[in-house]
C-alpha cells in the first residue's frame, strides 16, 4: 500500500524527443482504436523525466471482421496498462531495455484520446493500479490525435490527486464521504506541466536538416522552373494546420460527445433519484412499524406484559445501498474538459475568423 | 557462381556499368556489381535528405530458390524519424568500458516491405548489445530474438527489415552481421536485409547511409564473414501526424536548455501568424529589391508569386458577411452552451453533496429520527431543484457577461 508519499510531489514531466514521436506513431497508427503504452524514465527530485516508451502488445480481438469490433478491441486497449498478461511483459522489456542503458524505471503509461474524451473510469482505474502498486511516482500522459491534426501537438501529464486516491482506496463514493473528504471533481487529476526536451545529438541531428529560412547563398541562386520550386524539401517547414479555418468538424463533434456527457449525467442523477425514493419509502415502512410497535407495547404495558423490542426493524428491513457517486465525478471533470477544450477552439477561431473577414472585407470590420 | 548469374543478366537493358569495390582486410576480393542504371530520383515535399539524382543498382543477386525468379528491382529505403531518434539515443547510451572497444552500436530495424519488395519503410528500431574487439564480435543473439517477439507482440504488421549501426565504417564485423540478419531461418531471406549505418561522431555531421548486400566469397568459410555492400538510396520521410510533433521538436534545436513547452492552442496560434507575416516581409524584401534591381530577377519566383495571389477568392461582400454571422455564432453558441453545461453540472455537483447538511444530520442508520430525516432531504432535494433553476439562470447570465 502507498502509504508512504514521498517527501517532494513531482512538479515537472519532461518528455524526451523520442518518445513524443514514438508516443505519436503509435497512436495516430492505431487511431480511432486506443493505444496505450508504457513509459520508462527516471526521476529527478521532483522533476519526472522520461527517456523512452514501448506500446503494450496488441490485443488479438475475436476475428470477427470489419470496424464492429472497433469498441471491444478499444477498451481491450483502454485496460492493457493494469491487464495482467500485459504486466509480465512489461517486465520482461524492462529487463531487456536495462541490458542496453535505456533508464529501465517504471515512470507511467500513455494513452491516446479523441477530442479530450479521456477523462473515464479507464484512466482513472490504470492511473491507480500504476501510482498504488507499482510505482507512486508515474503519470499518465495524454496524447490527443485529433486535436493534433488540427495544429498545435497536444500532449498533457496527469497525476490522481493523493486525496482521490485515498478515497479510491476506500472504494466509498457516497454523498457522505464526499461530505466528508470534500473531494470535487476539480480534484481528480492533477495536471503536470510537460517539456520537451532533446539530447545533444539530437540536436545537432536537427541543425543538419536544412533550415526553413533559406540562408543568403542559397537566397542567390535562382530556381530554374517553377516545378523546381514546388519540390524543394523542406522537412522543417512550419506547419500552418492551426491556421486552417475548419470550424464546424470540431464543433459538431464536441457538441456529439458533450450530449453523451449530459446523457450520463442524467442516468447518474436518475440513479440517485431512484435510490432516494427507494429510501424514503423504506424508511417511511420504518417509521409505520415502529409506530406500530410502539402503540403495541403501549397496549401490553397496560396488560402487564413485557415489551417487545423496538430495534427489530434493522432485521425487518433492509436500507437500498447508494449508488457511488464516482461516475458522476468523473463525467462533471469530463464536462469540464469538454467546456475548456471549446473555450480554447472559440478564443482561437474567433480570431482567425475576424481576421479573415478583415483581408476579404477591408473596411468592414470598423462597423 | 556470380559470374554465371551475372552472365544472365547481362542481356538485360544497361545504361551504365558502375564498379563498387569493398575492400576488407581479410578478404581481398574485389567484386564488381554491374548492372546499373541511372534513374532520376523525385523528392517527395516531406523528404528530409537531400537526394538529388540518385544511382539505382541492380540489387546484387542473393542465393536464389532454384526455380524462382530472382529479382532485380530497384530497392528503395524510407526511414521514418523515430528510427532515427531511437538510433541516436541508443548512441548516447553506449557503454563506455575501456576494455572494449564500443565505438559502435548496433541494433534491429524493424518496419514495413511494399508488396514487390522495391520500398523498404524502417518506422521502428531496438537496441541489441553487442562487444566488439580487435579479432572479434559478440551479438547477442537471444536477446535480439526475444526482443523481436516482444516488438512483433505490440506492431504485428512490422516485420524485421535490417539492422543499424552507429559508424559508416563497413569491416569484416559488419559483413558477418550482415549475413546474419539476411540469412535464412531468422533473417530477412529471400530479401535482402538493409544496414543503415548514422554517423554519430562528436563534432561531425550525422550522415546516414543504406546498403544491402549480396554474398560473395569462393568457400562457405569466406563467404560467411564477407558481403558485397551495396548503397541504396534513402530519404527521412514522415507523416502528417507526426509533422506537429516533429516541429515542436525541432522548435528546441536552438535553446540553450534544448527544452520546449507544449504550445496552447493560441499561442501556436500566435507563432503561426508570426511566421507567415515574417514570410511575407522576406516575400515583399524581394520584390523591392528586384524592382530597385538590386536583385536578378526569377522568372520562376515571379510565377510562383503571382499563382499565389491568384489563390484569394474572389467572394461577394454579403456571402461573406453572411457566413461569418452563421459561423461565429455558431462557434459562440456552442461555447456557450458548453459552459452552461459545466455550470449546471458543478452546481449540481455541489448541490448533491449539501442537500444532506441542511436535512439528516445523523445519517442514515438513525433509526429513532429517521421520519424528520427524510424529510429534511426531501426538504434538502426540493429546495435543490429550486436552486439549480436559479444557479442555471445565473450561470446563464455570466456566460453572456463573458
Amino acid at each position: 500500500m502507498a502509504e508512504t508519499l514521498k517527501d517532494t510531489p513531482l512538479k515537472a514531466v519532461q518528455l524526451e524527443g523520442l518518445v513524443v514521436l514514438k508516443i505519436i506513431k503509435h497512436c495516430s497508427q492505431a487511431f480511432p482504436t486506443t493505444a496505450t503504452g508504457f513509459l520508462v524514465g527516471m526521476d529527478k527530485a521532483a522533476n519526472l523525466e522520461i527517456t523512452n516508451s514501448f506500446p503494450f502488445p496488441t490485443v488479438d480481438v475475436p476475428a470477427t471482421d470489419g470496424h464492429h469490433d472497433n469498441n471491444a478491441a478499444s477498451n481491450l486497449a483502454a485496460a492493457a496498462p493494469r491487464a495482467k498478461a500485459n504486466t509480465t511483459y512489461q517486465d520482461e522489456m524492462i529487463k531487456k531495455l536495462r541490458e542496453v542503458n535505456v533508464d529501465a524505471n517504471n515512470t507511467g503509461w500513455y494513452t491516446s484520446a479523441n477530442l479530450g474524451n479521456f477523462v473515464n473510469l479507464n484512466m482513472i482505474e490504470n492511473q491507480y493500479f500504476y501510482q498504488k502498486e507499482l510505482n507512486e511516482r508515474t503519470v499518465a500522459i495524454v496524447h490527443d490525435v485529433s486535436r493534433s491534426s488540427q495544429g498545435s501537438l497536444s500532449l498533457r501529464a496527469f497525476r490522481l490527486s493523493p486525496a482521490f486516491m485515498n478515497a479510491y482506496k476506500e472504494g466509498k463514493f457516497t454523498t457522505e464521504s464526499l461530505q466528508k473528504s470534500n473531494l470535487r471533481y476539480q480534484d481528480i487529476l492533477l495536471e503536470l506541466p510537460l517539456q520537451i526536451h532533446n539530447s545533444h545529438l539530437l540536436t545537432s541531428f536537427l541543425h543538419s536538416l536544412p533550415n526553413p529560412v533559406p540562408t543568403q547563398e542559397a537566397q542567390a541562386s535562382q530556381p530554374p522552373t517553377l516545378a523546381s520550386l514546388s519540390q524543394t524539401p523542406n522537412p522543417l517547414a512550419p506547419n500552418f494546420n492551426s491556421l486552417n479555418l475548419s470550424i464546424d468538424p470540431f464543433l459538431t463533434q464536441t457538441t456529439d460527445l458533450l450530449l453523451d456527457s449530459i446523457e450520463t449525467h442524467h442516468t447518474e442523477l436518475n440513479n440517485h433519484q431512484y435510490y432516494q425514493r427507494q429510501l424514503a419509502r423504506e424508511q417511511a415502512k420504518i417509521t409505520a412499524w415502529q409506530q406500530k410497535r410502539k402503540s403495541e407495547n403501549a397496549s401490553r404495558a397496560l396488560a402487564k406484559q413485557s415489551p417487545l423490542p423496538e430495534d427489530e426493524w434493522q432485521r425487518l428491513f433492509k436500507l437500498p445501498q447508494e449508488p457511488g457517486r464516482l461516475e458522476t465525478l468523473l463525467n462533471s471533470r469530463q464536462v469540464e474538459q469538454y467546456a475548456r477544450q471549446v473555450d480554447g477552439f472559440a478564443a482561437g477561431v474567433s480570431g482567425k475568423m475576424f481576421a479573415v473577414r478583415g483581408n476579404l472585407l477591408p473596411g468592414a470590420g470598423e462597423g | 557462381m556470380i559470374g554465371n548469374k551475372r552472365a544472365k543478366k547481362e542481356g538485360a537493358p544497361m545504361k551504365c556499368q558502375d564498379t563498387h569495390i569493398l575492400r576488407d582486410e581479410k578478404d581481398t576480393f574485389s567484386r564488381q556489381t554491374v548492372g546499373a542504371y541511372f534513374s532520376c530520383h523525385l523528392n517527395t515535399s516531406q523528404a528530409m535528405v537531400e537526394a538529388d539524382s540518385f544511382l539505382h543498382l541492380a540489387r546484387p543477386l542473393g542465393p536464389a530458390l532454384p526455380g524462382s525468379q530472382p529479382t532485380t528491382a530497384p530497392l528503395n529505403v524510407i526511414i521514418q524519424p523515430q528510427a532515427i531518434f531511437s538510433i541516436l539515443d541508443h548512441s548516447l547510451r553506449r557503454n563506455t568500458d575501456s576494455n572494449t572497444d564500443n565505438e559502435r552500436v548496433i541494433g534491429t530495424l524493424l518496419g514495413v516491405r511494399s508488396e514487390d519488395g522495391q520500398e523498404v519503410e524502417i518506422r521502428n528500431c531496438f537496441a541489441v548489445g553487442h562487444t566488439e574487439t580487435a579479432e572479434q564480435v559478440e551479438v547477442d543473439m537471444d536477446y535480439q530474438k526475444q526482443m523481436l517477439q516482444f516488438h512483433l507482440k505490440a506492431n504485428p504488421k512490422e516485420v524485421l527489415v535490417g539492422w543499424y549501426a552507429t559508424s559508416a565504417e563497413l569491416n569484416t564485423f559488419s559483413a558477418l552481421i550482415q549475413n546474419f540478419y539476411g540469412g535464412q531461418g531468422d533473417g530477412t531471406w529471400p530479401h535482402p536485409a538493409v544496414h543503415l549505418t548514422v554517423t554519430t561522431d562528436a563534432g561531425k555531421e550525422i550522415e546516414t547511409r543504406t546498403y544491402i548486400s549480396a554474398p560473395v566469397g569462393v568457400t562457405a568459410d569466406r563467404a560467411a564473414d564477407s558481403a558485397a555492400f551495396t548503397p541504396v538510396p534513402h530519404e527521412i520521410r514522415y507523416g502528417e501526424a507526426e509533422k506537429s510533433g516533429l516541429e515542436l521538436i525541432a522548435g528546441a534545436k536552438d535553446d540553450k536548455d534544448r527544452t520546449a513547452s507544449v504550445p496552447t492552442d493560441i499561442e501556436a496560434l500566435e507563432r503561426q501568424i508570426e511566421e507567415v507575416l515574417g514570410m511575407l516581409e522576406r516575400v515583399s524584401k524581394y520584390v523591392e529589391a528586384v524592382i530597385e534591381e538590386e536583385t536578378p530577377p526569377s522568372s520562376a519566383l515571379g510565377q510562383f508569386l503571382l499563382n499565389a495571389l491568384a489563390l484569394a477568392p474572389k467572394v461577394d461582400p454579403e456571402d461573406i458577411e453572411r457566413d461569418f454571422n452563421n459561423h461565429i455564432q455558431d462557434v459562440l453558441v456552442v461555447s456557450y452552451l458548453a459552459n452552461t453545461i459545466r455550470t449546471q453540472i458543478d452546481l449540481s455537483n455541489r448541490l448533491a453533496t449539501a442537500a444532506l447538511t441542511l436535512g439528516a444530520g445523523d445519517g442514515l442508520g438513525g433509526g429513532q429520527t429517521n421520519g424528520t430525516g427524510t424529510e429534511g432531504r426531501e426538504r434538502g432535494q426540493r429546495g435543490g431543484r429550486g436552486q439549480r433553476g436559479g444557479g442555471g439562470d445565473r450561470g446563464d447570465r455570466g456566460a453572456d457577461r463573458g
